[in-house]
């Protein structure tokens, strides 16, 4: 038998028989399209029991309630509390990006110490017990050179359980340097105890308000309690209510109003002033506060034409405004530009409460609400030895409560100064930062980071890789918020006093400990006399002790409120309401043009930045690639030949930046609009190096009234490039 | 056939959106994001390749400083029924990846299914679909949120909003453990529904007289379902895609960007062509 | 086969002339067709047995489950059958293979004799390890199974997809498809395809076949006239 060509073809057409009569061929087929439709690399999430899990969103001072949905340990998705009395169900955009966060590359997953040079991102990983060890020898150290003064400690809040310890901790080691972030509630606070005489708060009854005359507050742009606001906004239109919105660029919150307003930046206490004086001169001004004032100096400094050439609003609108206004049942004047996160000056707070109480409205359904602070955290003074003693009778590092800013409880943004003048009065050897990214958010952030690279030790006690973090000798990570327990006092213009639970929802991801735990730990390696100050064994107990009347409430439903408010009686302590105002920084004749920020609720401007999911809901006329924009009137950018998406240089007196140009008709000719919380260089690809950042092209400004930094703008230039 | 259909109580999900309520604060848009496992990449901002399910889209008047309005409008897919279901997308798909069902009146997509010709992006008028260009890829750690709900994406493939169906599906799961077989209105709400602070979005059962997205619209069967609030309008409601997305606006220069009308056209008043 | 030959006979007279010109003998020629038979038949069988043996034992893979179990042994001492195990969650979805909580509210310690058991107390309930079991009748992703709808609504028993795994003593190893990753109870044992019980299959020709005849309504797609893509995807 000869193997041929023949008997070859025939094997192979038989073998191509007996290919098709055998499941081969065809199971093959099934299984590569099976194949190309699942590649084995596409995630296959598991399943498993779903449960849901309650907290409170820290992520803003919002105070929302989230519920998030877990599928067996695995957290999925974060959902607004139904029946929450802040929220009610709704949630915001950063609430929902929450564990991108939680399980993102962002995290610093365990104590390091620096080992490269700093800044340049060598690290080491080391145990808690090495890091504890490491802060506790050295602030041990500094203490027995009698230097304790010499360390600061800088806070993203100052209120709850958390910033209490903190302050506590800094009480017994003897420094006078707790430091908060500059934030809105203090120009509150200052605004209550010049015109009231009483310390407490502002709480605003937006719900039940029918004319909102709002002083560029990003009132759906993420003012306050975002939610909230928005949730209130949602029955502007249904229930008939008047939005008057007063700010120079078109935001959402114009967009929503029944009435934009475009008024010249910074101008805004005027047109407050101004409308005040109508009321005065037509007598629709409540009568006891009236006679308070000195009513002939407004009316005559505040006359309408006068104020019309302020703030470039006719005369004819003002009148209309004061008009419906004094008419409404239930008028209510708001400010706090934005999101409200910044300090703003006096004047700008002092004009538009008046506006409230020149209307009745104080404690008022639909008004403004004034209530003293509740004080949750009763744990007595702490003993302080004769070293902390000494050391607390230093004077403040920034120069806070003492002249010429006596009215002033913090101001971080004379840190940079501070740091590098040869006038203060001590050096600083140590800065711990915790919950706070000076140096992406303070303005003059890059003096404010080259100020920190001459501080001899910071330790960051931030969860993510933040500009600061990245700047610091020691991290201690925290938890973060989805991962611990933290009271959360809701101060965000709500009309009642709410305590949210923070409570762990899924394990500690990481080699993170909670900053409360990390402070007691720390006060045990410092001797008796620190020690003692601390008698807790852990955070939680502490927690559970200090608000035990509250706590049965706050495990069941997550919030507590408060159930009586000491109400403060909107009498004015004194007739002067008119306040010197803080201009923006430079020259007109070098600088032609204004530079406004302006927040949004796509961009996270606080300490943490915006998730992934945030990025890529932002505009591209936002962001373009790695490019940020700036928002510039057509008109104003024909005169400098700019057309939609040049690519132009932007300069201030602080600062300059490669920007393009988004023209839009909804800014004031001559101004230009910057977002907020952009041009980071630190966290991840998602983030990193988009846009830019505008306070880094914006310097502080201290208010006359209090020394705060209530920079709202600078002058710039604009640039074709 | 039709008398089969005629037996089973057909559903048509629907969605109504107060643009006088809507903020555009952007919870809607993360919210389906989350809740779909929708990836994302390093840059987002050629849109023409960002992935949103339900995006919104910024209207305005086309007036000059300082008269100029601006309308935000969510866009998710418009689930649309044509005629007898025959939805754009539907009816070019050669793949069988996208179909209507006479049930729920949902338009589906079935990604294993699919193989990226998209015929059905070029079909769709209100660019509601997506193709994945590259494969999808979480940072490390991040997958760990994925929900096992809804499968994730792979290169090659069109995608697009499902009305969340796997809520529907999980609803019914609970309703069937309640010994029922009707998905009250509450229980099956989408993620963008649930999310809204300002109550801009109802969704429901727009042939249900009980559920409030019916109450709102009005539909009228006999004139393509065109809705009878005088403040409705549908997107392109000209093009007899009968659509399932209802907006509502009291302003006339919002509903008329809703379609391509000519000068001496008037909203509301234009009947059906096809 | 009988097609092709009448094919080639119908094309020979051509050949044939061309084989006498140049050609071997008639008995060559006999010799030669009874050789082409023979490859053939060589060729068929090679590849019939490469197609039924061999292909399928390359195709799967095998795995052996973490230890031994005993179904039958469970169903015993269990009250509520499956679902004593195999239970509902109270959502309506559907707990699928019991996590090592559920073993342990009988396992926590010993309860038996056997050498399965004590290896799954050492392994696992001491260790407080979930067991990492290959489910054999798991869907792959893209797939929507609703648990509840079969079984707490239309009324469905579990061995009309499951068969008899209830009754079975011993865990069969699982294979799965080298390509695909599925179990391979998704094809079903026989590479063929054929199935003669309903729990032999687990492909969506299979759905598809059980809501053709179980009647009521499955029409609801546009495209295909029957279930709606979305009844059974995700």
């Amino acid at each position: 038998m000869k193997v041929d060509r023949r008997s070859f073809l025939a094997f192979v057409i038989g073998g191509a028989a007996g290919t098709a009569l055998s499941p081969l061929p065809w199971k093959l087929t099934d299984d590569s399209s099976i194949w190309t439709q699942m590649w084995p690399w596409t995630p296959v999430p598991p399943d498993g029991g779903v449960s849901f899990a309650d907290t409170t969103c820290t992520l803003c001072p919002g105070g929302c309630g989230i519920t998030v949905r877990k599928v067996d340990s695995r957290a999925v998705k974060i959902e607004g509390t139904k029946g929450h009395p802040v929220n009610d169900g709704g949630i915001c955009m950063l609430g929902l990006s929450g564990l991108q966060l939680l399980y993102g590359p962002t995290r610093i997953k365990s104590p390091m110490k620096r080992v490269g040079k700093r800044g340049e991102g060598k690290w080491q990983r080391i145990s808690w017990s090495e890091a504890l060890g490491i802060l506790a020898g050295k602030l041990g150290e500094i203490r027995n050179r009698h230097e304790a003064h010499t360390v600061a400690a800088l806070s993203g809040a100052d209120q709850g359980t958390v910033p209490a310890l903190f302050k506590r901790f800094m009480t017994v080691y003897g420094s006078p340097n707790f430091i908060c972030m500059p934030a809105f509630q203090e120009t509150e606070a200052l605004a209550v105890k010049t015109l009231f005489g009483a310390s407490g708060r502002t709480g605003f009854d937006i719900e039940n308000a029918d004319y909102i005359l709002s002083f560029g507050s990003g009132l759906v742009d993420g003012w306050r309690s975002p939610v909230r606001m928005i949730r209130a906004a949602g029955k502007w239109h249904p229930n008939g209510i008047t939005v008057v919105q007063v700010e120079p660029r078109f935001s959402n919150t114009a967009a929503k109003a029944t009435r934009w307003v475009p008024v010249a930046p910074g101008t805004e206490a005027d047109l407050a002033l101004g409308i005040a004086a109508i009321l005065l001169s037509q007598g629709k001004a409540s009568g006891s506060v009236a006679d308070m004032l000195d009513q002939r100096h407004i009316m005559k400094k505040y006359a309408p034409e006068a104020v019309a050439r302020t703030t470039g609003i006719s005369v004819e609108t003002l009148m209309d405004i004061a008009d419906g206004f004094s008419r409404a049942q239930r008028p209510l004047a708001l400010c706090g530009r934005g999101k409200a996160q910044n300090p703003e000056s006096l004047r700008d707070t002092a004009a538009v409460y008046l506006l409230n109480l020149l209307v009745n409205n104080i404690n008022q359904d639909g008004g403004m609400w004034l209530f003293r602070e509740a004080d949750d955290i009763s744990w007595g003074l702490p003993q302080t030895d004769a070293m902390a003693v000494a050391g607390l009778r230093q004077p403040r590092f920034d120069g806070a409560g003492s002249q010429p800013y006596a009215d002033a409880q913090y101001l971080a943004h004379h840190l940079a100064d501070a740091i590098t003048t040869t006038n203060s009065p001590y050096p600083l050897q140590v800065l711990l930062v915790a919950g706070a990214n000076p140096c992406h958010t303070l303005h003059n952030a890059e003096a404010v980071k080259s100020a920190f690279s001459q501080v001899p030790f910071i330790v960051s006690f931030s969860s993510f890789w933040d500009e600061t973090a990245q700047m610091a000798d020691l991290l201690l990570p925290d938890h973060m918020y989805l991962e611990r327990y933290a009271d959360v006092p809701v101060t965000a213009g709500l009309t009642g006093q709410i305590i949210g639970l923070c409570k762990p929802v899924v394990s500690p991801q990481f080699n993170t400990r909670h900053l409360g735990q990390t402070l007691i730990s720390l006060s045990r390696r410092m001797g008796k006399e620190i020690s003692e100050a601390f008698p807790w064994d852990s955070y939680e107990t502490c927690l559970r002790k200090t608000l035990s009347t509250q706590w049965e409430t706050l495990m069941e439903t997550g919030v507590w409120k408060s159930p009586k408010v000491k109400r403060i009686k909107g009498n004015l302590k004194s007739g002067n309401v008119d306040f010197p105002a803080a201009l923006a920084e430079g020259d007109a004749s070098a600088f032609p043009l204004m530079l406004i920020p302006y927040d949004s609720l796509s961009v996270a401007a606080g300490p943490v930045g915006s998730p992934p999911f945030m990025i890529k809901a932002v505009a591209d006329t936002v962001i373009k690639g790695k490019d940020g924009f700036v928002e510039i009137h057509p008109r104003t950018a024909g005169e400098l030949d700019l057309k939609e998406g040049s690519v132009a240089t932007l300069t201030t007196p602080r600062g300059e930046a490669r920007v393009r140009v988004h023209l839009s008709h909804g800014i004031q000719p001559g101004v230009i609009a910057m977002v907020s919380g952009l041009g980071h260089m630190a966290y991840d690809e998602f983030l990193a190096g988009k846009g830019v950042n505008v306070n880094a092209l914006i310097g502080p400004v201290a208010d006359p009234s209090s020394g705060h930094d209530v920079a709202w703008g600078i002058r710039a230039r604009l640039s074709n490039a | 056939m039709k008398e089969e259909r005629k037996q089973n109580p057909s559903m048509k999900y629907a969605m109504a959106i107060d643009l006088d309520r809507c903020t555009g604060c952007g919870a809607c848009m993360v919210a389906c994001m989350a809740e779909n496992n929708v990836p994302f990449k390093a840059d987002e901002s050629n849109k023409l390749d960002s992935i949103t399910w339900l995006r919104i889209y910024k209207l305005t008047n086309g007036k000059s400083y300082p008269d100029l309005d601006v309308c935000y409008l969510p866009r998710p897919c418009q689930h649309c029924e044509g005629h007898g279901g025959h939805s754009p997308c539907v009816s070019v798909c050669p793949a069988t990846a996208t179909d209507y069902s006479s049930e729920t009146g949902i338009v589906s997509q079935i990604y294993t299914r699919c193989f990226g010709c998209r015929y059905c992006m070029a079909a769709c008028p209100y660019h509601a679909r997506y193709f994945n260009w590259w494969d999808p890829v979480w940072p490390e750690g991040m997958e760990k949120y994925l929900t096992p709900n809804v499968s994730p994406r792979m290169r090659g493939v069109v995608e697009k909003c499902s009305f969340c169906f796997h809520r529907y599906q999980l609803a019914k799961d609970a309703a069937y453990a309640r010994g029922r077989t009707v998905v009250p209105e509450k229980d099956y709400q989408t993620a963008c529904t649930q999310a809204c602070p300002s109550g801009a979005i109802v969704f429901g059962d727009l042939n249900n007289p009980q559920h409030q997205v019916h109450q709102i619209v009005r539909p009228d069967p006999k004139n393509g379902n065109k809705s009878k609030n005088p403040r409705a309008f549908r997107l392109l409601e000209r093009l007899g895609t009968n659509t399932k997305i209802y907006y509502l606006s009291s302003r006339e220069w919002v509903r008329r960007a809703g379609d391509n009308y000519l000068q001496h056209e008037k909203t509301g008043a234009v009947p059906v062509p096809h | 086969m009988r097609t092709s030959d009448g094919d080639t006979s119908n094309e020979k007279p051509p050949h044939v002339a061309d084989d006498k010109a140049t050609g071997p003998s008639v008995e060559n020629r006999a010799d030669a067709a009874g050789s082409i038979i023979l490859f053939f038949i060589f060729g068929f069988a090679a590849f019939m047995v490469l197609g039924w043996v061999v292909f399928p034992s390359l195709l799967y893979s095998q795995k052996e489950q973490p230890f031994n179990f005993n179904h039958a042994l469970h169903m015993e001492e269990v009250d509520n059958g499956c679902q004593s195990c195999h239970f509902f969650r109270e959502d309506g979805s559907f707990s699928g293979i019991p996590k090592l909580a559920q073993c342990t509210s009988c396992h926590d310690e010993m309860v038996g004799q056997s050498a399965e058991e004590a290896e799954f107390v050492a392994s696992y309930v001491w260790k407080n390890r979930e067991v990492p079991w290959f489910s054999y009748a798991r869907q792959p992703d893209c797939v929507f199974f609703s648990h509840a709808a079969h079984v707490l609504a239309a009324r469905m028993d579990c061995v009309t997809c499951h068969g008899d795994i209830g009754t079975s003593e011993s865990a069969r190893p699982y294979e799965y498809n080298r390509i695909t990753g599925y179990s391979r109870d998704i094809w079903g044992k026989n590479i063929a395809g054929i199935k003669q019980n309903t729990w032999d299959r687990m492909k969506m020709s299979d759905c598809a076949e059980c809501h053709k005849n179980s009647g009521a309504g499955h029409i609801s797609s546009v495209q295909t006239g029957r279930d709606a893509c979305f009844v059974c995807h995700k």
